[in-house]
């Protein structure tokens, strides 16, 4: 494991260099031991004749030593005796080489005969120069006969070996040169398996650098698709490739994320404007709802402080009071329905209203109000508490027929500002509360006096208003126990 | 890649890396034999020159003539001798010296400074001086087949003359009675009537071995080198003829003589012999050459029959001959125990300062009832020679 990740750990660089000095040490080692051998044998193939050229040349000794003999032997000259001395003396040299022992191998028996030959020569030849010098005739005749007896013995003897020589020489020569062939079809196999073995070799390495470049050029590919679902590369090996693969890994993760981000708050935007959408066009409702119930409020409006102008030049104050309410309760329907308005104003409202219809139904709603004074800066949508209020004693107390309480709470509840209308009319009935909460509850005859905003659209506001969804809750004890609706901003 | 092959298979076919793994490793370790190989290729031819073996002493053994097996087969039994002894024996005429003669080479040899020389000698002058020679020189001789008794030669080897003359002259009397008795030739004689002038031919049929034509015994000797001491032998066959043969039969002795002076004249004056009018009854033949070369003769004058051969030594073709009735009886000697009695002279003269001054080797007669058993050496011999 250890080697591996040696191995793992190394760069491209050199994966790819050693692979280059591994085959060419391959191809040299190989090269060097046919250099070697191919040097070899052409040494050896120089050598085979050696043998006989020493031959040659010791049998030209031989000859200037019984040429040199027989000159000073004819005239007796100083330089043929130097010439016979000199040449003696190279040839007792050229003898040194000559085996002395007795083998089992001709050749150097042979070589034997020819030294113990040649001494007994060059002793018959010493003598026959002594005698001439001492100028004994007769002696020296026979003594150069037997020189030159031996002379011819000992060159017969070299001529001889020189043949025997040349003959097994010629053999090996012969040998040497098929040794030589086989060697050479020997050379062509190894260069031949050298030259597959580096092939598989740069296969074998290249394969496995080039293995994670495929994955990752194919995960590239993918990723250039837009297909970011792909598996991560594993990153087998930390050289270059690898750095690049992991690279890449993280960037296709970095990526994905980036796009996963992008994809929630584009998601949050569109919900965001599909909220302020949905607003404009419940409030466009409301205030439909309002202009089809309200036909020309101006006029109304004109119409009715006209009538209260009236009243007070008559001196009827009631009158005057009341059709003034009237009129500032119709002036803030028209004004303020549409925008963000203060719990204030809207409890202003639910007094006007409250006073419409105790003057209207002779003073039998009893009407009170516990608010913390500071939440009336508190915003809120407009147009919601008259018309629960309005429900209240439309569905509560109307029905009822006795006297009605209505007691409306502004008060802090946690965190959030609880406004609380709660009546002591009939109540509601568990399916009646789940139907107006969900919305699904329709009045078929809109009472009189209403204008017309259903709570349907009053929950819807606050949702959107709030951002939440638990803006009502609606709690009745049950048949003529009263409601109390709770809002939360 | 293990995702897709939850059995655990591991997929050769599927994965060329591990081939070319493998294909790698092999081709690797083939390249690494092979380098392997190839050193060693050249490292054997080194070693093929082995070392020799080194010898104490060295002997020479020459012989008048390297052709004749009878000197191969001593020479065999020298050098069998020798090894045993540690000792090395050439033959100095086998190939080199073809051309000289046995002095000649002995002069060789003593110049080369052998420690033994074993030589075919003859009771000639210049051998002598050559063999004291080497005595001077402290080279022991030890003479082969031929003596030369006047020198200082350590030991003779050979074959007792006398002896062997005497087998010959049982042989040739053994002929005499077994085929030539009984025979009758037809013999022409032409009677001339001088006054009338009337030449009258009378054929007439002879008893061979009556007076009127009597058995022609002839013993070939060499007129030159005179390898056996012919002489002795000669005289050792006359007498036992003579002795022998019965007061009934008359044989007529003769010797041929062979001019072996010079290359193939044996050969040619063997055929002159059968070119003659009178060819003998039976030949006796003192060497191996002389054997063959009238074997061949006979066969070639269509003789076979007429003319008994008496040979000498066992060579393959002698033996066949006999074994096909050409050749009547040839002698055997024991060649191979020659060659060892040679060197085991030498050795002792080596150790001792003096050997045995004579060694005989032992003879046997081969004819055609017991020639079965030299064919079959001879083949067995063949056989292993191959």
């Amino acid at each position: 494991m250890r080697v591996m990740s040696k191995r793992h750990s190394v760069s491209l660089q050199f994966k790819i260099s050693s692979i280059y000095i591994l085959t060419n040490l391959l191809v040299m080692i190989v090269n060097i031991v046919l250099l070697i051998g191919i040097n070899n044998m052409s040494g050896r193939l120089d050598m085979v004749y050696q043998d006989n050229l020493h031959l040659n040349e010791l049998s030209d000794a031989l000859g200037v030593v019984q040429d040199n003999m027989t000159d000073y032997l004819n005239a007796k000259t100083t330089d043929s005796l130097e010439d016979y001395y000199r040449s003696e003396q190279d040839y007792r040299t050229m003898m040194a080489d000559l085996n002395e022992q007795i083998t089992g191998v001709p050749f150097d028996r042979m070589e034997r005969n020819i030294r113990n030959m040649s001494e007994y020569y060059l002793e018959e030849v010493g003598q026959t120069i002594e005698a001439k010098r001492g100028r004994n005739v007769e002696k020296y005749r026979i003594h150069y006969e037997k020189a030159t007896q031996m002379y011819e013995y000992t060159a017969a003897y070299i001529t001889n070996l020189n043949l025997e020589k040349f003959r097994s020489n010629s053999e090996r020569y012969s040998d040497l040169l098929k040794r030589f062939k086989l060697f050479e079809s020997t050379s062509l196999v190894a260069i031949i398996l050298v030259m597959a073995s580096n092939a598989c070799i740069i296969i074998r390495f290249v394969g496995t650098i080039i293995s994670p470049l495929k994955k990752l050029a194919g995960s590239a590919n993918e990723v250039a698709k837009g297909n970011f679902d792909i598996e991560l590369l594993p990153v087998e090996s930390e050289d270059e490739v690898g750095v690049v693969t992991g690279a890449f890994n993280s960037m296709v993760v970095s990526i994905s994320r980036y796009i996963e981000r992008i994809r929630e708050s584009m998601e949050a935007e569109r919900a965001l404007k599909e909220r302020e959408l949905l607003m404009e066009a419940h409030l466009k409702d409301a205030r439909l709802k309002y202009l089809q119930a309200q036909i020309n409020p101006h006029f109304l409006f004109n119409t009715l402080n006209a009538g209260a102008q009236l009243a007070m030049m008559e001196g009827a104050d009631r009158t005057y009071e009341y059709v003034q309410k009237v009129a500032q309760f119709y002036r803030y329907n028209m004004k303020k329905s549409e925008e963000t308005v203060t719990i204030a104003d809207e409890i202003e409202m639910v007094d006007y209203y409250i006073y419409i219809l105790n003057v209207r139904f002779a003073g039998d709603i009893h009407y009170e109000k516990h608010i913390d004074q500071s939440l009336l800066a508190v915003e809120m949508p407009g147009m919601i508490l008259q018309p629960i209020v309005e429900n209240c004693v439309n569905h509560g107390i109307h029905e009822m027929g006795s006297e009605g309480n209505i007691c409306l709470s502004i008060y802090y509840k946690g965190e959030k500002v609880c406004i609380s209308v709660k009546d002591n009319g009939v109540g509601m009935s568990e399916e009646t509360i789940h139907k107006v909460m969900s919305g699904t509850y329709r009045e078929d005859n809109m009472a009189a006096g209403s204008n017309g905003i259903g709570m349907d659209n009053v929950i819807s506001r606050m949702k959107l208003f709030t951002g939440s969804e638990d803006v009502m809750v609606i709690r009745s004890e049950g048949q003529d126990k009263g409601t109390e609706v709770c809002l939360y901003l | 890649m293990k995702k897709d092959n939850p059995t655990g298979q591991r997929k050769w076919n599927s994965n060329p890396n591990t081939w070319i793994m493998l294909l790698t490793i092999v081709c690797v370790a083939a390249t690494l034999v092979m380098a392997v190989y190839v050193l060693w290729f050249y490292r054997s031819s080194y070693h093929e020159e082995t070392e020799q073996a080194v010898y104490d002493k060295y002997y020479m053994m020459i012989t008048e003539d390297n052709k004749s097996s009878i000197w191969r087969s001593i020479y065999q039994g020298a050098c069998e001798q020798a090894l045993e002894e540690n000792v090395y024996v050439d033959w100095l005429g086998d190939d080199l010296f073809q051309g000289y003669s046995v002095e000649e080479q002995m002069q060789i040899a003593i110049a080369a400074g052998v420690d033994g020389i074993i030589v075919t000698a003859n009771e000639n002058e210049g051998m002598t001086e050559l063999v004291n020679r080497a005595s001077e020189e402290e080279i022991p001789v030890i003479t082969l087949y031929g003596d030369n008794t006047q020198s200082a030669r350590c030991s003779f080897v050979g074959i007792g003359s006398y002896n062997l003359g005497h087998e010959y002259g049982r042989l040739a009397l053994q002929i005499i009675r077994e085929k030539l008795i009984g025979q009758t030739v037809t013999y022409a004689s032409v009677e001339e009537d001088e006054e009338q002038g009337i030449e009258t031919a009378q054929i007439e049929e002879v008893k061979i071995g009556s007076d009127k034509r009597p058995v022609r015994v002839a013993v070939m000797v060499n007129s030159y080198a005179q390898g056996l001491d012919q002489n002795i032998l000669c005289s050792g066959i006359q007498e036992t003829i003579e002795q022998e043969r019965g007061e009934k039969l008359a044989i007529e002795m003769e010797i041929l003589s062979v001019d072996d002076t010079n290359a193939f004249s044996v050969e040619e004056s063997i055929r002159d012999i059968f070119m003659e009018k009178d060819i003998p009854d039976i030949i006796i033949c003192l060497n191996e050459l002389n054997t063959t070369c009238v074997y061949q003769a006979v066969v070639d004058y269509n003789k076979v029959g007429q003319v008994n051969i008496l040979g000498y030594y066992d060579s393959d073709t002698i033996i066949n001959a006999i074994d096909r009735g050409v050749i009547y009886a040839t002698v055997a000697i024991d060649t191979e125990q020659m060659g060892k009695f040679c060197i085991n002279a030498l050795q002792e003269y080596h150790e001792l300062g003096y050997t045995s001054q004579y060694f005989t080797a032992d003879i046997r007669l081969i004819q055609k009832d017991n020639v079965g058993e030299y064919l079959e050496k001879g083949d067995l011999a063949d056989e292993s020679d191959e």
